[in-house]
This record gives C-alpha cells, sequence and structure tokens, in this order.
C-alpha cells in the first residue's frame, strides 16, 4: 500500500518516511560530528580546508570548519546552524555542541529503534536537559569573584589550549584579558557593565613570530596619511571623523551645466573647487589636526591640509571610524550643514587623543590613536609566518575574547576539562532512577551522550579513554554521595599527563553561561531533527511544457 | 485495504501520463479517491500530540519542518488535480479555524474510503453525495448538543484550549509560557464594538533568532523590526512622540521628467543650498510638532531618506526608523495611537502617538528591535517577540503560536467548547449510528458508512501514541455508548479517559468546519466522473 500511495501521491520529488528518514537523519547528524570531533580539546588537531577557488584555511575552530563545508543534507544543515548559532550566542565551544546534538541523535535512535516512542525520548531529553541546567547553576559554578583577576586569565588560557596559540597561552591570555578590560563601557542610563569585545581592533600583519603581537591601548587605524608631505606624528590631536568625500563638488543628477561663455567655464571649475574648499577650511578653523574621512581626499585638497600641518587619511572603514568617534569623543558627521541651513563645523564635533602617529609594522603602515580622551580603546595586532596562521589566530584571539567577555558579563565559571559533563553524568543517572515512567531510558541516555566530551577529548589526547572516563566519574560519585568530599566535584581530566585532577586548582575554566547555552541548544536542535519522521524533497522546478495535466 | 482492485489500475493512470485521457467515469472516480487518499496518508502521522514533524526540503535547497497541515501539503507540490483539491480543503480550514488542517484531511480521506467501499456495493454517487450532505448536517446538531458554553473571561479554560493546540507541536514543553500569551494577546485585541470576531493582525509576532524559545515575551506595547538609522541620533528616547509619516525626505523629485540648467557659477552652491534648506525645512516641521521618533513608510521610487536630513535630525536629536513596510502602516497607527502622516503640512502634535520609552535593544548577534513601552491611547493591538535557537524552530514556533492565536478566536468567533482527544468524532459516529437506523434504503448504509469514517480520527491519534489502535477504538465506542460522551483517547496516560478532567479541549468551530468541509470537498470529489 506505501509504495502504491507513494506513486498515487504524485509528487514532483522524493518522499522517505519513517524509521529510515530518522536513521538517514541520524547518520547525517553524526557525519557531521565526527567531522569535528578530532578537533575537540587542548590535543585536539586542525583541519586544512580548501575551497573551490584554492583558498586555504587551516582551522581547530567548529563553526568555521563547519561554515566552509557545503552541507547538503537538510539535518546535517541544523547542526552547522547550530554551530553557527553557539558561535553568535557565546563565541566559544562551537565543536562540543555539535557533538554533543549528534551523541544526543545517535544514542536517541537507539531508543527508537528499541521501540520508544519518540515523543517520549523527546520529554525526558527536555527533562534531563532542565535538570542538569538547574544542578549546574546551583553545584557546579562558581564566581568570578572567588579567584579574581587570575580566573580570567586561566579562562582565556582554556580556551586557547586547543588552538594555534595554545604554546603562547600565558602571553596572549594576559593580552586578551587586558584588551577586554580596556573597553569596559558602563551604560550611564541603566548601570549595565558591558564589554563590547567588537571595540577591540585586532589587526594582522605579516612577518616575525607569535609572541611578538602587540597590545596597543589605543586604536591602530589600518591606513596611512594621504600623502608624503603631512606629519607622521601628531601630539594632543584634535580628531575630525568625517563621513563624506573631500571632493570637487558634483552636482546632483538632473542638474546640468550650461555654459555659453567660455570665460564662465573657468569659473564653474572653481567654483567646483571652491565648494569643497570652503568646507576644508572650516574644519581646519575649527582646530582639526587629524582628519579622517570614509570617502576621498582630492589632491588638490591635500595641499590645503600639508599647508596647515594637518593629517589627513583617506578611506577609513566606517565601522573603524565609528569606533574612533567613541573612543575619542568625537562626532562621525555625515554633513557639515547646520541647522540654520548653512555649512558649518564646530569644534565640539573635534575627538581628542595624546597622539596620532604613523607607524611601520612589517611591511605596512598603520596609523595609531593613543591616550584617547572619551574611553579607553584597545586593538591587537597579531604576527605570524603567514596568512593562514595569522587567521586562525585571529579567530582563536576572538574566540578568547568572547570567553572573557562571557566571565565577565555573567560572573561565573565552571571548571573545564570534563568535570561539568562527568558531574552531569553522574547525577543525571541517580536523577534517573527516581523516574517511574519510560522517561528514564531517555534520562540515562542522555546522561550517558554527555560522556562524550570527556571520552572525545582522552581519546584525541591518545590516553585510554575508558580508563579515565571511570575514574572520573567515580570521582564525582563520591562528591555527590558525601558531602565531605564535595571538593572533588571539580575533578576534570588532565590530558597531558593523562590522569584525573582538581581542574579548579589547575585553573582550568570556562564560563558557564557557554556550557549551559551549550547544553540548552544541543537539546534543541537535537529535538528537532528526532521529531522528523517523513523527508520530502522535491526536484528543482523546471520550466513547465505545459501540456501536463493542464492543472 | 478494500480497494485493492482499483488500486493497480489507479496508480498507474495516477502518475501524470493517463489522467488527461477519457476514461470511464468510474475508474476516474476511484483514481480521484485514490489520488485524494494518498495525501491523507502524507499527513496522517502528524495528527494529535504524539505526532510526528515533517521535514521538507523545496527545490531550491530550503528546509521547513513543520507539523502544520496545511503547510505540509503546502510545501509538497502535488501535481494530481483532486489532491489539490484537498490541499485546497486545507487551506480553507487553515483560513476559517486555523487549526485542525490535518484533521480536516484525515477525515475527508477517511470519508473517501467510505465512498468507495459504497461504489463498490453498487450505490450511486449522488446518493452516496447527498446522504453525505444530510449526515454532516445531522452531525453539527449533535456536535452542537454535546458542546459546553464558556464564558470568555475564563482565561483558565482559554489557557487549557490554547494549551491543546500546541500539544502537537514542537514547541509543546513551551505551552505554559505560550498558551497564556496567546490568550493574552487575542484578549487585547478583541473589539468591543465587534465581539463575535477577532483581527489577528493586530497581533504582530516578530521573529528572532537567538536564545530559545522560553525567551519568548509578549510586549506591552509595540515591537519594530528596524534598526535605528544611527548617525549620532539616539536609540533610547523616554517620553517619546511618534510620527508615522508617508511622505519621503529627501530631494524632491517631479513626476516628469525634468532638468535643471544652470549657466553660472553662483548657482551652483545655490543649487546645494536649495537643497539643504528645502529638507532643512521638513525637518524643522517635524520637530515644531514635538515629534521625537520618526518613523518612515518604506518608498520605492525615492529614498525615504537621505543622508543629508538623518544628518539633521540626528542633530535635532530625533530618532529615525525607516523601511516600515506598507501592509504595517496600520498596525503601527491602531497600536502607537498615532494617525499616519501624508504630507508634512499635517505634521502636528494631534496626530503623534506618545510613549514613555522607546529604546533599540539587540537581540544577540546582529539582530535589533526597537521596543516601545508605556503606550498611551495605545489602540487594540500587541505585539509577541519569537525566540528560537535555530531557524527552523523559530519557524515551526511561529506557525504553532499561529495556531493557539487562531484557536482563541474560533472561540471568541463560536463560544463553545468541545472536549479533544477525538471525543467529539467518536460521539458523533455514535449517534450517527443510531440515527441511522431510522433511515430507510441506500442512505442508511451511507450514513453508518459516515459514522465509521469518523473513527479514524481517534483510531489515527492511538496509532500515532503507539497504543494499539484497535483496543483503544472499540473501548472508546463502548464509553460512548454508555453514555460517558466526553471521553477519548488520552494519548499520555495510554488509555480512555474523561477528557475534559484531563483539560484537553478544542472550540467547537474547529471540529464543525473540519466535518463540514471535509464532506463537502468529499461530494465535490464524487460527483466528478470524467476528468479532461
Amino acid at each position: 500500500m506505501a509504495a502504491a500511495a507513494e506513486s498515487i501521491l504524485a509528487l514532483t520529488g522524493k518522499r522517505t518516511t519513517g524509521q529510515s528518514i530518522r536513521s538517514q537523519n541520524v547518520t547525517a547528524a553524526v557525519a557531521i560530528a565526527n567531522i569535528v570531533k578530532s578537533s575537540l580539546g587542548p590535543v585536539g588537531l586542525d583541519k586544512m580546508l580548501v575551497d573551490d577557488v584554492g583558498d586555504v584555511i587551516i582551522t581547530n575552530d567548529g563553526a568555521t570548519i563547519l561554515k566552509q563545508l557545503e552541507v547538503e543534507h537538510p539535518a546535517g544543515k541544523v547542526l552547522v546552524e547550530l554551530a553557527q548559532l553557539q558561535d553568535e550566542e557565546v563565541g566559544d565551544g562551537t565543536t562540543s555542541v555539535v557533538i554533543v546534538a549528534a551523541e544526543l541523535l545517535k544514542l536517541a535512535d537507539e531508543l527508537v529503534k528499541n521501540k520508544l516512542h519518540p515523543t517520549t525520548v523527546i520529554n525526558g531529553f527536555r527533562l534531563a536537559c532542565k535538570e542538569s541546567v538547574k544542578y549546574l547553576n546551583e553545584n557546579l559554578s562558581f564566581p568570578v569573584e572567588e579567584l579574581g583577576r587570575q580566573s580570567l586569565i586561566n579562562a582565556a588560557k582554556t580556551s586557547m589550549s586547543s588552538k594555534i596559540i595554545g604554546p603562547d597561552m600565558d602571553f596572549f591570555s594576559e593580552m586578551v584579558v587586558e584588551a577586554t578590560e580596556l573597553v569596559k563601557v558602563t551604560d550611564s542610563a541603566t548601570g549595565k557593565i558591558t564589554y563590547p569585545i567588537k571595540a577591540i581592533n585586532v589587526l594582522k600583519a605579516h612577518g616575525k613570530s607569535a609572541r611578538e603581537s602587540q597590545l596597543i591601548k589605543g586604536y591602530a587605524l589600518n591606513c596611512t596619511v594621504a600623502c608624503q608631505g603631512m606629519p607622521l606624528q601628531i601630539k594632543d590631536a584634535k580628531i575630525a571623523c568625517l563621513d563624506f568625500s573631500l571632493q570637487k563638488a558634483k552636482m546632483h543628477l538632473g542638474i546640468s551645466v550650461v555654459v555659453d561663455d567660455p570665460v564662465k567655464l573657468e569659473a564653474i571649475r572653481r567654483e567646483e573647487f571652491d565648494i569643497v574648499k570652503r568646507r576644508i577650511e572650516k574644519i581646519l578653523a575649527a582646530g582639526a589636526n587629524v582628519v579622517l574621512t570614509s570617502g576621498g581626499i582630492d589632491d588638490l585638497c591635500l595641499k590645503m591640509f600639508t599647508e596647515a600641518g594637518a593629517m589627513g587619511v583617506r578611506r577609513c572603514k566606517k565601522s573603524d571610524l565609528k569606533r574612533i568617534a567613541k573612543a575619542t569623543g568625537a562626532t562621525l558627521t555625515s554633513s557639515l550643514a547646520n541647522l540654520e541651513g548653512e555649512e558649518t563645523f564646530d569644534a565640539s564635533q573635534l575627538g581628542h587623543a595624546e597622539e596620532v602617529v604613523q607607524q611601520r609594522i612589517s611591511d605596512d603602515e598603520l596609523i595609531l590613536i593613543r591616550g584617547t580622551k572619551a574611553r579607553t580603546a584597545s586593538s591587537i595586532i597579531l604576527r605570524g609566518a603567514n596568512d593562514t596562521m595569522l587567521d586562525e589566530m585571529e579567530r582563536s584571539v576572538h574566540d578568547s575574547l568572547c570567553v572573557v567577555r562571557r566571565v565577565l558579563e555573567s560572573g561565573r565559571l565552571v571548571a573545564g576539562g570534563g568535570a561539568v559533563e562527568a558531574a552531569l553524568n553522574v547525577y543525571l543517572e541517580s536523577f534517573a532512577t527516581t523516574l517511574s515512567s519510560r522517561e528514564q531510558l531517555a534520562v540515562a541516555e542522555f546522561a550517558q551522550a554527555l560522556l562524550v566530551i570527556p571520552k572525545t577529548l582522552s581519546a584525541n589526547a591518545a590516553r585510554d579513554s575508558t580508563d579515565l572516563v571511570a575514574k572520573l566519574r567515580a570521582f564525582h560519585h563520591k562528591a555527590q554521595q558525601n558531602s565531605k568530599l564535595s571538593h572533588l566535584k571539580w575533578a576534570g581530566l588532565d590530558l597531558e599527563n593523562g590522569e584525573v585532577r582538581d581542574n579548579k586548582e589547575a585553573g582550568i575554566f570556562e564560563p558557564s553561561m557557554s556550557k549551559v547555552k551549550s547544553i540548552k541548544f544541543a537539546t534543541e536542535a537535537a529535538i528537532t531533527i528526532l521529531r522528523i519522521d517523513d523527508l520530502i524533497k522535491l526536484d528543482k522546478e523546471e520550466p513547465r511544457g505545459g501540456d501536463q495535466c493542464g492543472a | 485495504m478494500a480497494p485493492a482492485a482499483a488500486a493497480p489500475s489507479a496508480a498507474k493512470s495516477g502518475k501524470d501520463t493517463n489522467f488527461k485521457d477519457k476514461e470511464k467515469s468510474g475508474s476516474v472516480r476511484s483514481s480521484n479517491i485514490v489520488a485524494a487518499k494518498a495525501v491523507a496518508d502524507a499527513v496522517r502521522t502528524s495528527l494529535g500530540p504524539r505526532g510526528m514533524d515533517k521535514m521538507i526540503q523545496s527545490g531550491n535547497g530550503d528546509v521547513t519542518i513543520t507539523n502544520d497541515g496545511a503547510t505540509i501539503l503546502n510545501q509538497m507540490s502535488v501535481i494530481h488535480p483532486t489532491a489539490k483539491m484537498l490541499v485546497e480543503l486545507s487551506k480553507a480550514q487553515d483560513i476559517e479555524a486555523g487549526d485542525g488542517t490535518t484533521t480536516v484531511v484525515v477525515i475527508a480521506g477517511a470519508l473517501l474510503d467510505a465512498a468507495q467501499k459504497l461504489l463498490v456495493k453498487g450505490i450511486h454517487p449522488t446518493a452516496i453525495s447527498e446522504s453525505f450532505q444530510r449526515a454532516a448536517a445531522q452531525a453539527e446538531i449533535i456536535l452542537q448538543n454535546m458542546a459546553t458554553p464558556i464564558d470568555l473571561a475564563n482565561d483558565e479554560q482559554l489557557v487549557k484550549l490554547a494549551t491543546t493546540s500546541l500539544n502537537s507541536k514542537v514547541v509543546s514543553q513551551h505551552s505554559w509560557l505560550l498558551a497564556p500569551m496567546a490568550v493574552n494577546a487575542v484578549k487585547k485585541v478583541l473589539d468591543e464594538s465587534r465581539p463575535d470576531n477577532v483581527d489577528l493582525k493586530a497581533i504582530k509576532i516578530i521573529k528572532k533568532m537567538g536564545d530559545t524559545v522560553e525567551e519568548s515575551e509578549m510586549i506591552d506595547g509595540a515591537l519594530i523590526d528596524q534598526k535605528t538609522m544611527g548617525r549620532g541620533g539616539p536609540t533610547r528616547v523616554e517620553k517619546a512622540k511618534i510620527a508615522l509619516i508617508q511622505f519621503q525626505l529627501s530631494a524632491p523629485k517631479t513626476d516628469m521628467e525634468n532638468q535643471v540648467i544652470i549657466s553660472d557659477y553662483a548657482q551652483m552652491d545655490r543649487a546645494l543650498k536649495e537643497e539643504r534648506q528645502y529638507l532643512l525645512d521638513l525637518c524643522k516641521q517635524i520637530k515644531k510638532s514635538g515629534c521625537n521618533v520618526l518613523l518612515i513608510q518604506k518608498s520605492i521610487l525615492r529614498d525615504a531618506v537621505s543622508e543629508l536630513s538623518l544628518h539633521f535630525l540626528a542633530k535635532m536629536k530625533i530618532m529615525v526608523v525607516k523601511d516600515i513596510e506598507r501592509d504595517d502602516i496600520e498596525f503601527y497607527s491602531n497600536i502607537l495611537g498615532c494617525r499616519p502622516i501624508a504630507s508634512v503640512d499635517h505634521m502636528v502634535a494631534e496626530s503623534l502617538g506618545s510613549a514613555d520609552l522607546v529604546e533599540e535593544i539587540s537581540t544577540g548577534g546582529d539582530g535589533k528591535v526597537i521596543k516601545v513601552t508605556g503606550i498611551q491611547s495605545s489602540g487594540p493591538a500587541v505585539s509577541i517577540l519569537l525566540r528560537g535557537s535555530n531557524k527552523l524552530v523559530l519557524e515551526e514556533a511561529d506557525r504553532s503560536l499561529h495556531d493557539a492565536l487562531c484557536v482563541i478566536r474560533c472561540l471568541v468567533k463560536k463560544r463553545f467548547l468541545l472536549p479533544g482527544g477525538g471525543a467529539p468524532e467518536m460521539e458523533v459516529a455514535c449517534k450517527l449510528r443510531e440515527k441511522a437506523n431510522e433511515r430507510g434504503g441506500a442512505e442508511q448504509y451511507c450514513w453508518r458508512a459516515f459514522a465509521d469514517a469518523l473513527e479514524l480520527v481517534p483510531y489515527t491519534l492511538a496509532e500515532n501514541a503507539g497504543l494499539s489502535p484497535i483496543h483503544t477504538v472499540t473501548e472508546l465506542r463502548s464509553q460512548h455508548a454508555n453514555g460517558h460522551s466526553n471521553y477519548g483517547v488520552n494519548v499520555r496516560k495510554g488509555f480512555v479517559t474523561d477528557m475534559k478532567e484531563e483539560n484537553v479541549v478544542q472550540p467547537l468551530l474547529v471540529s464543525h468546519n473540519a466535518i463540514k468541509q471535509a464532506s463537502e470537498c468529499v461530494r465535490s470529489i464524487l460527483k466528478i466522473d470524467d476528468i479532461v
């Protein structure tokens, strides 16, 4: 009957139903997870991705790997989206979220094959997710204040340990924490403290080694002065940020210039220049000695700046200008017009900085704005041997910045190295036995699925994962059974030496928010895929001949 | 199943080559029936709280995951004309009731199956068709009798109702949040002057990726899915005066081709100045009216707002939001209590809406929405901010919430409740079977068949939940025969219980419409004896 219905339904496409589609989805998800699996943890390895144009990316970051893969399978796409979401919301933990989701699916598929209804499995997963988040918040996390600034550095180190900059993590973690602290913003209205890490400008420069990377207290702009005659260093700078071109004025569309006397032509040409000249005069008169614009500056106009001893920088990125404006207290000006219909430039629109200087770093010249007045700013200049390495360094630094920011904003940490997963596993298993319904099985499987993290961590480190995970669980079991031994709950894996240790002592931290979100997101994604029992794949629409069935 | 004899021949003709040919009316009819039943079978597994989802990948690779019958049928492009009728049927139910889109198709499929058996017995299609019509009319009366009236003030009941509708969806775990949200939203937009209908357009659902569904909220105010224009303008305005303008703040343009001719250099400066002056005048007039939040309608012909005017407005500390869709103008003017302003001459303080606070909030990633709270003289309109961890969940949450809203709306239209869980269908089936005995001739057969067909709903519910359908349905039938008309399939407990006690309820309108529309659709399919 099913086969008959298939053909009668007369779809322009393929339809797959029932258990086969579920297994197919799960297989796709597991395949995706297997790709990123080996990159998890401090001893995880990198992937080299070559796209169709031949660009090479070497990375350890789950979200980046998955983004580059052109995943076709719809269920696979759900996982890719999941990694990206984790990247956006937290910035770190992208690999682990995918692995957990895939493991959940794999175990759920087994349950369904053993005649447990998918909805029961889903209910169990939801319950387990809720319980684990609750337990995590109550028992497994601790506030940053307990350990102070060192904990921030440690959290940054943990996130870096798996990346290419791992060997230099002492150096980089210090840098990242300092950079984040520099961009602290307190909202005057609500008193909320935020750390907009977007405001940290990360620049890449070829050459030298990673250790030569530097943090600049100020803003580094990847531009050069517009012409050689301009000063390369200005102390006590007054900065004008413009969002328009300083070029010869062009008339709008629909305005045409008709001249009947050749003499007038010259006058019009002069006027074209004079319009912009008047503008520049106004800006310079207001006291500006550094002019940054997102547009271009004409050669004619450059002369005026050079004569006035001002620095002019053209073609700055608008996002850069916005940040500079914020940091220096300048107003990003998109037009000189004032409320009287005239053009003026007021000195209050200028921003201030102690020093603006053009510096040569490797082959490139950068403009550094130091000692900004309104707000502190920070930039990181990364150095590295080649492009692919620099790109990966940038991603790693970005991940660490996200981690530090999350720690600062949420103020809570958990111990890393599989400690949380193992603790949750032990907790959920005992919790499952308190349930007398079918959900028990699903909750137990959920607990089992979480173990994939410590297992993968130790497997990647070429350790005996069965042995290590068993030890780890034993520690956590003791901690949860005996309140005197509760310090054992920080037990996590030491992958260098292949043993279990107190990861709180060792300083392996992760922001608790990252863990909570990754558990929540992974559960939600797994549920989405589990609920599907039917896949209808429509063919690409082709231009219809019109002779068929006429409907 | 029974139509084994007809199926093979129909299976061949079903593809798409044969049904344009003239065929004998009998085989046309059975081909139609088989095609329509195939559609019904396709959505059957998504019925009920334990129903599963479908994943549909369209030709261009977009993926939809849904449990909503109307959406599934809409997405899968069926070819057979009769199958298309069923798709239409589901759409009609979606428009009229908003929920029960799967039920209606399942009932239609069951009725067709019944009709086929009757045809085999040699009963004339017209007789079947007319008997079905009378049976459907009788069913309506039975439903009406078993329904209990409800007071709209009874929030608790309404929440239960919305929960039942949400139960089958992926967001069922969040029904504690979404159900009261749906109830409150509908109550808010309830128009006193037209008490028996609700305009769901007055409820604006804004979807934003990120966070989980739990973080969704109903905003006591308005949400605008746009960013502020920036340029140093404010992103947070207290004691806001909001203007909604439909004219543009950019250099004027005439309808005809025009050309400004300049012949002297002094005129160049004037041309520039003129533009500045023109925009400045507009902006000043806006400022004069006391406005400090400006919403600008999207414009195709001209830039809705130019850089220069943004600059002016930012200087005047006016928050600018552009690209308000034309369709949304009515909603915003309603909720914000402001009049849309078509020309700058009408820019007066009276047409502005006022609110305590307008602010831009970020929703993770790059997403930003503008939230308006503390609106004075707000019209009947609400906004809901929906969150979800991925696009598919988010869209399904949107559809589910829409269904829940529709269910509440149904209740406003017709204030009667029915128990859920297949109870009404079983009750109708039982009563119809009794009444059938009073009928004579072929009609008796048809009524019985109609009654049997309706039992497919509880049958499917039980089947999807992994219960034994035969046991469940027979148990249910005997309960109804003993007068327990509220008994239905309890999917959670796995046996037959009183659905009213379990708080599983549904509005009368949904079942009512489903039976009516399904039988009408079946009648029109039965009447076809030729496809050309």
